[in-house]
């Protein structure tokens, strides 16, 4: 997976000023990352920690007080690395007065793309992130999730290598939530490279593979979400249809070794699961009662 | 007719012409230049206080380096896609309400202009002609400085941004669009000032058949009739038909009608053509002007007559003191042929500006009179031509080719009058004991072949284009980095500035009484005249004057790059029917276009250097 630096900041830092050039606040304190092709990076902090300031500072769009961002080892600020970036910003920023196809058109027509491959490519877009039959509305009558999802397309219309998105999921409904990370993985599948920031913390471990931790413009923790969440010293077992004797079993087991059992217990699955088990199955079945006919899907695996 | 400003021709405005004085090119580079040291001052000067000298160096040459290699990499594809976007938004901001208002003026003008005023023609061009210009200059205004201000505030700007748009493609394709917006707005305007003005001053009469005379030749044959036409529009007409009952309305309210003769129930009927002449595109051929004083002496000008205006300078009557203009390039082309083929004549038109010392005779106008003279051999003249002065108005003065000298010897205008090189002297001198005529240089001229009016209409419309592009393209500048409303007004305020340009200089080069700004407003507040003196010992008014010096070099600093709107203006031109020379099309094309340079790389670079995300 891990291949050539996309994206590197040294001591990157950004204090932003008032109005006469006092620094009013600092967001961002000498953070140093390294970012490879093929990964999906995730930042993560509480609100006002510095995560919207890095990937702004990422993308140009703020100048660093001190440090360095490079971008595909050219400066932040270089306008042509841009060729090979998406961004899908925290909330999509988009003119709201055009529609789906002429939103798209514009964005396409910034790149280098002949216009056969765009009007196709437009096609495609609008047909994955599912607008095919509002694709003519102005996007002022978009709902907040269509919105994102025109958003989405808009970053996808270079086919960039390096994706960067500002809260992927915030606005979407469960559904729109998992076809988003679907979606992440898939172009982690294709070879590019993402960075997410968000607080949705679900979201950042169902598909990152590394995260960086801010809180108040420092980075706290930076490593592979899975070393990062491994409990070195608890050990799960999970196993279906052990009937209580073995269960018993298995605690003198742990009790003979001296091990401290924590627990043992049929474990829930998600909201977001049970969610989306039931939508699947009211489409399956249209016209009957979902909710009676739930039953707890597969714990996540 | 205000056509003050001599049109020098277009290179000799551009590269400068023999005199000392810098042709437009170079003072565009040496002011592009300045303004270049200058911001690269305060560039790094804001940097260092930030960053310290290392950084902002270095910042000053990266900003520097990348700004022109970027400002070379405009790609056309993406600033006309921009440029459509902007289309889009200012038809989807619903602007073409203009048009709505543009007719609700319309209909308004047709209300409170008056068709039977004595030249209509000239109050409706002007009055449709500045009601465009102001209107278009309003929205454009509006469209540009507001728009992306609403990128910013919308945050639209980051998702453009963080495409491979450079900041310079932003500029320019929003001043590309806007100006396409504008451009198809101006031509509908156009066609309908046009159609407005045609056909509210479309009119015919009748003529008069009982009041018609005869008009006998020598042997008493009935060789034409002549008499006038019924009123219409408050005004009728002199005409003069021939036997065949063919002929025209003579000029009256700045148009003529043909007449053309028919059969109506088997007698003879007159039929009234529609107004000619409505719009004219007067071809003049300007002479230089000098004056001699009452005693004959040779003067650069004539005498005030206490006229605030000093465009006109004015000679006395009965006395020796004239106006003469000599024109070159006098020949054979120069003469027209007259209508009924009968020889040739000097087409001299004179617009006299009477000024009465007192009032004698009101209904009797002043008389003047009009000499040819070989500049070369002054003794060569002709005898006086007399004419009745029209007051502000022009006066036209047809001399035929054969001419009498004083003695009543025959001479000839072109062998005898015009020099070797071409040259000729038309001096005018007023005949009435202690009246004036007041002239200035482009008073007299010597009608070539009028231009088409359309064209002129055109070209007209063409300097409103111009002064459009100028106020979008400092909208969109300004915009680039303040808010709307403070775009907005730091747009008037150069919109407003380059009209009253000539006051603006006035003020800050202190040949305005009243002193400078400061001055004035203590003048405003004290309650004192422009002209009262300052206790010039006194500590506050020395301190005044010296605040006053400091508002007044950064006034002579703004002045250089403020564009002269008035001077753009070619309104009084298609008023007055006098053509716009091609050199004052160029000049306005091309003062259009270097601002809209300069501005481009200003707007580009304080675009650049601006955090989108802040």
């Amino acid at each position: 997976m891990a291949g050539d630096t996309v994206i590197e900041t040294r001591a990157l830092s950004k204090i932003y000023r008032d109005f006469w050039g006092r620094p009013k606040v600092r967001a961002l304190k000498a953070l140093d990352l390294e970012i490879k092709q093929g990964e999906v990076f995730g930042l993560l902090g509480p609100n006002g920690s510095g995560k919207t300031t890095t990937i702004k500072l990422l993308l140009g769009l703020l100048f660093p007080t001190d440090g360095q961002a490079l971008v595909f080892g050219k400066d932040a600020t270089d306008v042509s690395k841009n060729e090979r970036i998406g961004y899908l910003p925290e909330e999509s920023y988009l003119y709201r007065f055009l529609n789906a196809e002429e939103t798209l058109d514009f964005y396409g027509r910034l790149f280098d793309i002949r216009h056969d491959v765009l009007k196709q490519r437009i096609d495609d877009l609008i047909k994955m992130v599912g607008l095919d039959r509002a694709r003519k509305r102005q996007l002022k009558e978009y709902s907040k999730g269509m919105t994102r999802r025109i958003g989405l397309a808009q970053a996808l219309i270079n086919e960039p290598d390096l994706i960067l998105l500002d809260e992927p999921t915030s606005g979407l409904d469960p559904i729109g939530t998992r076809e988003m990370k679907d979606m992440i993985l898939r172009l982690r599948s294709e070879g590019k490279t993402i960075v997410m920031c968000s607080h949705l913390l679900a979201d950042v471990q169902d598909v990152c593979d590394r995260i960086a931790i801010l809180h108040q413009g420092e980075l706290k923790e930076l490593g592979r979400v899975d070393t990062l969440l491994t409990v070195a010293d608890v050990t799960q077992i999970r196993a279906k249809r052990l009937n209580p004797d073995c269960q018993n079993e298995i605690r003198q087991v742990i009790e003979r070794h001296h091990g401290e059992l924590v627990s043992i217990e049929h474990p829930t699955t998600t909201l977001e699961e049970l969610f989306l088990s039931i939508v699947r199955d009211s489409e399956a079945r249209p016209g009957r009662r979902a909710v009676a006919a739930a039953e707890p899907a597969a714990p996540p695996s | 007719m205000v056509l003050e400003k001599e049109v020098l021709p277009y290179l000799t405005w551009l590269m400068g012409g023999s005199g000392t004085e810098l042709g437009t090119l170079y003072r565009f580079l040496i002011i592009a230049a300045m303004l270049a040291v200058l911001a690269l001052l305060i560039g790094f000067l804001t940097a260092l206080l930030r960053y310290g000298p290392l950084k902002a160096g270095d910042l000053t040459y990266r900003v520097l380096v990348n700004g022109f290699s970027e400002l070379a990499q405009v790609s056309p594809r993406r600033v006309w896609a921009l440029a459509r976007l902007a289309v889009k938004e200012s038809i989807r901001r619903r602007v073409v309400v203009v048009l709505v208002v543009f007719a609700m003026i319309l209909l308004f003008a047709s209300w409170f202009l008056q068709t039977g005023y004595r030249d209509p023609g000239k109050l409706f061009f002007s009055f449709v002609l500045t009601a465009t210009t102001y209107l278009v200059l309003f929205i454009s205004l509006l469209i540009s400085a507001l728009s992306l201000p609403q990128d910013f505030k919308s945050k639209t700007i980051h998702t453009v941004m963080t495409k491979p748009v450079r900041a310079g493609e932003i500029v320019l394709g929003r001043i590309l669009g806007f100006t396409i917006v504008g451009t198809v707005l101006l031509a509908i305007m156009a066609i309908g000032s046009y159609l407005f003005v045609v056909r509210t001053l479309y009119h015919t009469h009748a003529v008069e058949v009982a009041n018609l005379e005869s008009i006998n030749d020598a042997d008493g044959n009935v060789i034409g009739k002549k008499g006038h036409t019924t009123s219409s529009q408050s005004h009728r007409h002199e005409i003069e038909v021939d036997a065949e009952g063919n002929g025209v309305a003579l000029s009256a309210n700045g148009h003529d009608h043909e007449i053309t003769a028919g059969q109506h129930g088997g007698e003879m009927a007159y039929e009234v053509g529609g107004p000619r002449g409505l719009m004219r595109a007067r071809m003049p051929h300007y002479g230089k002007l000098r004056f001699l004083d009452r005693k004959g002496v040779d003067v650069a000008r004539g005498i005030s007559v206490g006229s605030e205006w000093t465009y006109r300078s004015f000679i006395e009557g009965g006395t020796s003191a004239a106006a003469i203009w000599t024109f070159d390039g006098i020949d054979d082309s120069t003469l027209r042929r007259a209508d009924d083929g009968d020889g040739q004549y000097l087409p001299l038109e004179l617009i006299v500006r009477v000024f009465r010392s007192y009032t004698g005779n009101i209904d009797r106008g002043i008389q003047g009179s009009v000499q040819l003279r070989n500049p070369d051999k002054p003794d060569i003249k002709t005898d006086l031509e007399t004419f009745t002065a029209k007051d502000d108005s022009i006066n036209d003065i047809n001399l035929s080719r054969k001419l009498y000298d004083p003695q009543q010897k025959p001479i000839d205008l072109l062998e005898d009058l015009v020099s070797e090189d071409g040259r000729l002297d038309v001096i005018v001198q007023c005949l009435d004991r202690s009246q004036y005529f007041g002239f200035a240089q482009a008073d007299a001229y010597l009608r070539k072949p009028d231009g088409s009016p359309w064209v002129n209409f055109v070209k007209a419309f063409l300097s409103i284009w111009v002064q459009m592009l100028l106020v979008i393209a400092i909208g969109v500048t300004c915009s680039t980095v303040v808010n709307g409303p403070v775009a907005v007004m730091f747009t008037v305020a150069f919109i407003a500035l380059g009209f009253f340009k000539e006051f603006f200089v006035n003020v800050a080069t202190g040949k305005q009484v009243g002193g400078g700004p400061l001055e004035s407003l203590v003048r405003l507040v004290t309650q004192k005249n422009q002209t009262t003196g300052l206790d010039e010992d006194n500590l506050s008014v020395q301190l005044m004057h010296a605040v006053d010096k400091f508002f007044e070099t950064a006034m002579r600093s703004l002045a250089y790059v403020l564009p002269d709107f008035r001077s753009l203006s070619t309104v009084d031109y298609v008023a007055y029917g006098f053509n716009i020379p091609p050199s004052k099309v160029y000049q306005d094309l091309t003062v259009g276009l270097a601002y809209l340079a300069g501005l481009l790389v200003i707007g580009y670079f304080l675009l650049r250097t601006r955090e989108v995300a802040k």
